[in-house]
């Protein structure tokens, strides 16, 4: 269930950022996008039974179920990425609106 | 029209990924144990280099990593060498940030704090500082580390920006406190490079996995990478503020 | 003595965040970093670099075979030229130069798939940070959404895959899905292509190139067609012929889009004004042939390709952003007998465009020979068929320009005459010398083809020729 939900959240974020062109819209879109990936990485890493990967009292041995530590490394690198691409793309939008006066890219018109 | 267009074309790409996905992992139903000899499980097990055994919280000595956190063992340990990439990924971001709202005019803000905030800012600023250092130093033993602390480090100064409309963190010296954070992240790789023969290569003694002083250059790293992502979050925070404009 | 591969990556990025702290001597440690690194190069270790001293498939590892080293040899030296070509310009940004460098390092030497993704996303940013100096943020934005979709369709396949094998490592991965359906690899192949495409150019995600390649100038536009593309089209080539070798399913979709984007390329150059527009989808065309010889597992010819596109951009985007400074127009209309003015640099500028056509004497020529034998010793005749085609609209076009940028316009009016009065040279003398370099060095190789050849596939032969470079050290991974 939880990877058909992240599977919607990747669909969604794919529509928001085709279907406007405000800039912040569209970056709200990419965040829809990524966090749904960041999902479906930790369902793809879940083991049916498997405890937190973290050596415990409550878990004290190597030999128990854990679930794939490698998918939750992962994400926090994909995450990390995704915040630094965000905050290049915040300062982009508001170059966008000090030289045209709007987040809207349709009203912009032809810069090339 | 674009609508009708984008929600086809985003429906078309899902029916793909459904039936991709559907014929490779399945959609409802998840893995019931590791692949054996995968990457995951020799990290779990720590035996990469060699089997040692079962790893027994509080007491095995010197095992492979040390960290009782295995996401830390991986991020800080196996998988360093992404996290290195990982924190440069962010450099880059903060300071393409800077670069870049540097060069638009400064403006006043007009924003008035609310009392109960500023009063509350100075009990919770340094209860939030010492929580995100608390956090990295503790990154190999629980839930959390370099990350989770850096940018609790950074909501705490995002805080006192709320607070106190005046106040202006010190742009240039976060800048060279993620540099010299940095340089250390390198040269700690360096380090191995020369004593141990690997770059990033852990080359201390990994201690008891469970105590605090255990997992060799893991919390060194985590302690690096807190600073690090600390001062450039907030760098960011510092330049999108400062280039906020005339209201 | 020879050192350890990782140092090409460190170092600039020990660098980069030095230069952060030492903001007054930027510029010097920029010069030093790719000064050390142009050098460094040529005296790292051959084979597999472990990272952290963890067993090779399990741990991150670094490759450096004939192809890695071709790959950074060429980046390593192409980011020299750039820097001497245009210091001036570059110093702004010396500590994003320099971790761009290290990822696009990273990015040829890595053996792991996860840390590809992540050095991949260092040289994105680094882009979009460079693209900024085009002064039109909606492109550098339209740039950075493309990017990010791309690298969000490249994690879903590569975990999609990671699900299946339990590995990253690109030499277990080749092995692991070997023993996998096609059914179920055709989704996470096909996400990786796209995540790779953004940046290797290719067409469904080229919307970016025309804007941030047309306002580029003279550092940024070296910087984007000649080196950041060649570093997208060696990973390109690492993945696609040799880690995940496409299957014929994949394989046809794969190489259709790599052809029509080089037909869409030439035919698009053809019909531009601009000069740089001209420069910018040539460059298209040329990522579509490498990438189609690539997917097809004519390795060598295709590392020709990009070598013979990277040297001929190169010179020619930075000819043309030089120019586009210097008399305020980018019409090449506009700026004609320009080169009268700046003879060397047209003499350079032209021995690009003629070897990028593949004239013969010329690298291009030797270039395109191995293309077409590839697929004639094959017996394809579709695909060279396209190619020549392709070659004939891309000598049309660069002869109308050449002819125009050398003989003044029909009234005889010269580009912007005035303006230039008393200062003839559009480069700095370093600049002009590294653009002359550049120009001899490809005529040079054309005299010399089997020593070009041998000193980018030192065996001498193809480097697909005993199979893919990186299964060799699967087979030596074996015997321990």
């Amino acid at each position: 269930m939880i990877k058909f939900a992240s599977l919607l959240l990747i669909v969604i974020g794919l529509y928001g950022i085709l279907s406007t062109r405000n800039v912040i819209k569209i970056l709200v879109g990419i965040n829809v996008m990524e966090i749904g990936i960041n999902i479906f990485i930790i369902a793809i890493g879940f083991v049916n039974g498997g405890a937190a990967p973290i050596l415990s009292v409550d878990n004290p041995g190597s030999l128990l179920k854990f679930v794939d530590p490698v998918a939750q490394a992962l994400v926090l690198t994909s995450i990390v990425i995704g915040l630094g691409v965000t905050a290049l793309g915040l300062v982009f939008a508001r170059k966008i609106h000090k030289k045209h006066g709007t987040y809207d890219l349709s009203e912009i018109g032809g810069e090339s | 029209m674009k609508r009708v267009f984008a929600g086809l074309l985003a429906v078309a790409f899902g029916v793909v990924l459904l039936l991709g996905i559907s014929a490779s992992t399945g959609l409802f139903s998840y893995n019931e144990e590791l692949l054996d000899d995968s990457a995951a499980s020799h990290y779990i097990a720590k035996d990469v280099n060699g089997d040692t055994g079962e790893i027994i919280f509080g007491e095995t000595m010197d095992a492979e990593t040390g960290s009782a956190n295995m996401v830390t063992s991986v991020i800080a340990n196996y998988r360093s060498f992404d996290t290195l990439g990982e924190v440069t990924v962010l450099f880059l971001a903060a300071l393409g940030v800077s670069l870049l709202a540097g060069s638009m005019d400064k403006g006043r803000k007009r924003r008035k704090s609310g009392f109960i905030l500023k009063v509350s800012s100075g009990i919770l600023f340094p209860l939030m500082l010492v929580t995100g250092i608390y956090i990295f130093t503790h990154g190999h033993l629980t839930p959390g580390g370099g990350f989770p602390g850096g940018s609790m480090i950074a909501s705490s100064f995002l805080l006192l920006y709320l607070a106190d409309e005046n106040f202006r963190a010190n742009v240039r010296g976060f800048k060279i406190a993620e540099g010299i954070a940095g340089t250390l992240y390198v040269v700690l790789g360096i380090i191995g490079l020369l004593a141990g023969g690997y770059f990033l290569i852990n080359f201390l003694p990994t201690g008891v996995v469970g105590n605090l002083f255990s997992g060799g250059i893991i919390p060194i790293v985590y302690v690096i990478i807190g600073l690090k992502v600390g001062s450039e979050i907030t760098g960011i925070i510092t330049d999108m503020f400062n280039e906020e404009v005339k209201a | 003595m020879m050192f350890n591969p990782v140092l090409l990556i460190a170092i600039p990025l020990g660098l980069a965040f030095i230069a952060v702290i030492f903001k007054k001597i930027q510029k010097w440690i920029l010069a030093l970093g790719i000064i050390v690194n142009a050098v460094l190069v040529f005296f790292v270790e051959k084979g597999e670099t472990a990272i952290g001293g963890f067993k090779i498939p399990f741990g991150i590892s670094l490759v450096l075979d004939d192809f890695s080293a071709a790959g950074v040899i060429l980046i390593n030296i192409l980011a020299l030229a750039a820097i001497v070509i245009a210091f001036k310009k570059a110093e702004k940004f010396a500590p994003v130069i320099l971790a761009g460098l290290a990822g696009m390092n990273g990015m040829i030497l890595t053996g792991d798939l996860f840390n590809l993704f992540v050095f991949m996303e260092i040289t994105a940013i680094s882009a979009y940070i460079l693209s900024s100096e085009g002064r039109k943020p909606a492109q550098s934005f339209n740039y950075l959404v493309i990017g990010s979709v791309g690298s969000v369709f490249y994690l879903l396949g590569l975990i999609l895959l990671y699900n299946q094998t339990g590995t990253l490592n690109m030499v277990l991965m080749t092995e692991k899905t070997g023993f996998l359906e096609q059914t179920v690899l055709l989704l996470p192949v096909l996400l990786i292509f796209v995540g790779i495409a953004v940046e290797a150019k290719l067409l469904p995600m080229a919307g970016w190139v025309r804007g941030v390649l047309g306002n580029s100038n003279s550092y940024t536009g070296v910087m984007f067609a000649s080196v950041y593309s060649s570093a997208a089209l060696f990973v390109f080539g690492r993945i696609f012929s040799q880690v995940l070798v496409p299957g014929t399913t994949v394989g046809i979709v794969i190489i259709t889009i790599a052809l029509v984007t080089f037909a869409a390329g030439q035919a698009s150059a053809f019909r531009s004004k601009s000069l740089r527009q001209v420069l910018l989808y040539s460059s298209i065309a040329q990522s579509g042939l490498a990438a189609a010889l690539f997917a097809t597992g004519f390795v060598f010819p295709a590392v020709l390709v990009v070598v013979n596109n990277a040297i001929g951009k190169l010179i020619m985007f930075s000819a043309a952003g030089s120019l586009e400074e210097k008399y305020g127009t980018d019409d090449y209309i506009g700026l004609g007998g320009a080169f009268n003015k700046n003879t060397l640099t047209g003499i350079a500028f032209t021995i690009a465009a003629l070897s990028l056509t593949g004239l013969p004497l010329l690298f291009g020529f030797y270039a395109k020979l191995n293309v077409l034998a590839a697929y004639l010793n094959q017996g394809t005749f579709f695909v060279p068929a396209v190619v020549l085609l392709g070659t004939i609209v891309e000598g049309a076009y660069f002869i109308k320009i050449l002819i125009k940028l050398w003989a003044p316009g029909k009234e005889g009016e010269w580009a912007d005459a005035d303006q230039s009065v008393g200062d003839k040279r559009i480069f700095s003398y370093t600049g002009t010398i590294a653009v002359i370099l550049a120009a001899v060095l490809v005529v040079l190789s054309g005299l010399l083809p089997d020593t070009a050849g041998k000193l980018i596939a030192p065996e001498g032969g193809l480097l697909g020729d005993d199979g893919p470079a990186i299964s060799l050290l699967i087979q030596k991974g074996g015997d321990q």
